[in-house]
């Protein structure tokens, strides 16, 4: 917990100093930089957990992460121009539709890849281009039309100015998007560490031959974690879709942000995604107050190469013998 | 099956074989994504050389994957709507069949948002397919990446897209808006209407770039003030540090350069942050009917657009524009001032190859350009014309306040077409760009210093 709390203090500093600089009008601008950036942080999350699965947890190198993002935005668009549903009810929908494009991808091409990093990443990279091959064919490149819930609208004000208006704010749907994160990451912790199928895919991911000697179905665990991992994008590309946009290319702008969560965060615990989703969307927001986001986006990239160069596991590690 | 889960990593005779196998599916699947390449079917027939046989070969270049297909494939739309309607001599085209008696034969290719495969895909189109003139780019940067193509191979570029100006090449043919057109009425109009000081937000590339530096100049002329000045990556979703800069700023108006899947994205989350339309309107060039249908007309409704054309202009030729557009391509889309431009180019290219051929010439470089100089057409627009001086297009400007549904009520309209002036007089002021009769490629570029009067096309 050192580096957070460093890094915490490091962010005082950074408000304190905008402060100094420019008076009261600055100071909340800092502060609503800041508390912005827990939007951002929502959304790595989001996008980050279902990777956290199949990377974290399987070691899977699933560079269509982003495609099953974007399908879960499909699916919400399907659902809303088919049956007018509303954005909330189309989740359930996005999380199966992503997770059974997932089982299949993981019958038809991962299955055969593990153990092989390599071939996987290759075989992973064509199927993304694929996938977006396949929803361009049927939806075109255009971009999609998704309906936001009306009363998910508005701002939540902390803090006003002294004329009234809204100083420290944050969006209503940004707290939804970051309590949907939080809500899959209790239950994806219970499911991992609570139930018995958590306990085997866990020991499947620690020993795969001794799971399967003590009668672990592995090909079925597999399965279910993969698609469970997909079906986390899935969920992630419904949320998203209206805030954000839809087109068949949207995945890859995810894909690398989540990857940067992951890896920042240590793969063995999922505490470690949430932790690394904060460090990365927080650091981005403050740097960006005082840059831009394109210069706070490449900082952020390059800090995390120096990190993965020194702590390749990451920040939140189990002590492993070897 | 058993095997090939082993978790060991395998570098047995299996395992090499799977490598080769997964692996070239995974690159052919790439290298097939981004050199798909056909003729297209609206325009079958024999392929022959170029200007000879029964077909005229012409270059047709969008990209159709990759981030930038959002805006390109509609222009590809748009381009193959008007190439059937000339070899069927349908809509504009009603009455004669092809050119001259050939008919258009299109050589599709997709530079797959890679700004060097253009290039290399407009090399391949000039020296291989060798066709007579090439319709395509949107983005400047693309443009930027095949223009020494053009001009080293002599080839004509028929450009359909608004830009930043400072250019005037005698292998481009312009028919987007040149900054005069687009500009230079809507700064005046933000000045005026919502008052003087502007916040600038654009996409981190050439255009937006430049576009904001005129538009700077143009409202600093003014006595305006530009209060922010921030660029977001090609393909941004996330605006939160924007927006915060925008409500410290609190300016009068925002102009948007946001190009792509950022649009939508930016305009949402303004309205989320609690900014509506009221309180500061948004003036932007690239948001057009169609990502207005992708964000949703609620998250526009009172914002503005400056276009040379809107799907709500009233003309017959765009009524019929429209109905045709929809009819081919389905009830639900909608058309644009980039598709209308695709449009209307393609028929300015087949008319002045038809003058070509009725001069009982051969169909070249040479000949079409100067054929193609002072082309008049009846566009959903409006009557345009081609610049005989520098190549660029009459055009009309307009500024648009989008509505509930989605479409445009036109708030500003110039009287008739403009007349394009390629370079910002406001930072430029005087220089010109006229090309010699016939063209022989020298600097066409003039410094006459002195204040360039608004020139309404006479017809």
């Amino acid at each position: 917990m050192l580096d957070f709390s460093l890094f915490q203090s490091h962010l005082f500093y950074l408000a304190q100093e905008a402060a100094s600089d420019g008076g009261s009008g600055n100071f909340y601008a800092a502060l609503n930089q800041l508390v912005n950036g827990i939007g951002i942080v929502g959304i790595l999350l989001l996008t980050g957990l279902g990777l956290a699965i199949t990377f974290g947890v399987m070691r899977i190198i699933n560079l269509a992460h982003g495609e099953f993002i974007m399908l879960g935005a499909y699916v919400t668009v399907l659902m809303q121009e088919a049956f007018n549903l509303d954005l909330v009810l189309t989740i359930p929908f996005a999380f199966l539709g992503a997770a059974l494009i997932g089982a299949l991808t993981e019958v038809t091409v991962i299955r055969r890849l593990y153990g092989r990093p390599l071939e996987t990443l290759l075989a992973t990279w064509g199927l993304s281009i694929v996938i977006q091959g396949i929803v361009k064919i049927l939806f075109t490149a255009q971009l999609k039309y998704v309906r936001a819930p009306s009363y998910i609208s508005g701002n939540l004000t902390l803090i006003s100015s002294t004329e009234g208006n809204p100083a420290v704010a944050i969006s209503y749907y940004r707290l939804f998007i970051i309590a949907i994160a939080l809500l899959l990451l209790a239950l994806t912790t219970y499911l991992l560490y609570k139930t018995p199928l958590g306990r085997q895919v866990r020991a499947v991911a620690q020993n795969r031959e001794m799971s399967k000697c003590l009668g672990v179905n592995t090909s079925m665990v597999d399965l279910l974690t993969f698609s469970y991992g997909c079906g986390l994008a899935g969920v992630a590309g419904a949320v998203l879709s209206a805030l954000k946009s839809v087109s068949p290319p949207m995945g890859q702008d995810y894909l690398v942000d989540a990857w940067m969560v992951v890896v920042t965060g240590g793969v063995d615990k999922l505490v470690g995604t949430l932790a690394g989703a904060f460090i990365i969307g927080e650091s981005n927001a403050a740097i960006a107050f005082f840059l831009n986001d394109p210069a706070a986006r490449v900082i952020v990239l390059a800090a995390v190469i120096v990190l993965i160069r020194y702590r390749p596991e990451g920040l939140f590690t189990v002590q492993k013998r070897a | 099956m058993a095997e090939s889960r082993d978790p060991l990593i395998r570098l047995g005779n299996i395992g090499r074989r799977k490598f080769i196998k997964y692996g070239s599916i995974a690159v052919g699947a790439g290298v097939l994504s981004a050199c798909t390449r056909g003729e297209s079917p609206a325009a079958g027939g024999s392929s022959g050389a170029a200007g000879g046989g029964d077909t005229v070969k012409v270059g047709v270049m969008y990209s159709t994957t990759g981030t930038i297909a959002i805006v390109e494939k509609s222009l590809q739309d748009a381009t193959f709507l008007a190439v059937e309607q000339i070899n069927e001599g349908k809509g504009p085209w009603a009455g004669r069949q092809g050119v001259g008696g050939k008919q258009i034969e299109m050589v599709v290719v997709n530079p797959d948002s890679n700004w060097d495969l253009y290039n290399q895909m407009s090399k391949r189109l000039i020296e291989e397919d060798q066709v007579v003139c090439v319709l395509g780019c949107y983005t400047s940067a693309s443009r930027k990446s095949v223009l020494p193509v053009f001009e080293e191979t002599d080839s004509l570029l028929y450009y359909p897209v608004y830009y930043e100006g400072n250019e005037c090449s005698s292998n481009v043919i312009y028919t987007g808006a040149a900054p005069n057109q687009q500009i230079t009425d809507s700064i005046p109009y933000c000045y005026e209407n919502f008052g003087p000081k502007g916040f600038f937000i654009g996409s981190d590339y050439i255009y937006p770039k430049e576009s904001n530096r005129i538009a700077k100049a143009e409202l600093e002329a003014l006595g305006g003030q530009v209060v922010g000045d921030e660029y977001a990556a090609l393909g941004t979703t996330e605006f939160i540090t924007i927006i915060n800069r925008i409500k410290q700023a609190q300016p009068d108006f925002i102009l948007s350069n946001l190009v792509g899947d950022s649009i939508p994205a930016f305009y949402r989350q303004y309205r989320d942050a609690g900014i509506t339309s009221d309180q500061i309107p948004i003036m932007a060039y690239p948001t057009t009917e169609e990502e207005i249908q992708a964000m949703g007309p609620e998250y526009s409704e009172g914002h503005y657009t400056s276009f040379n054309y809107f799907q709500t202009v009233d003309t017959p030729e765009n009524k019929a524009f429209v109905e045709e557009f929809k009819a081919k391509f389905g009830g639900n889309r909608v058309t644009n001032g980039v598709m209308e431009a695709a449009y209307l180019q393609t028929f300015i290219m087949a008319q002045a190859m038809e003058q070509v051929l009725a001069a009982g010439d051969e169909i070249n470089t040479g000949t079409l350009r100067e054929a193609t100089r002072g082309q008049v057409f009846k566009a959903p627009q409006g009557t345009v014309k081609i610049d005989p001086d520098n190549y660029h297009t009459y055009l009309h400007s307009r500024i648009g306040r989008w509505g509930a549904d989605g479409q445009a009520e036109i708030v500003f309209s110039t009287p008739a077409a403009v007349k394009p002036i390629p370079w910002s007089q406001a930072l430029y002021k005087g220089r010109i760009c006229v090309h010699p009769t016939p063209d022989d490629r020298s600097d066409p570029t003039q410094e006459t210093g002195a204040d360039l009067p608004v020139e309404l096309l006479e017809i």
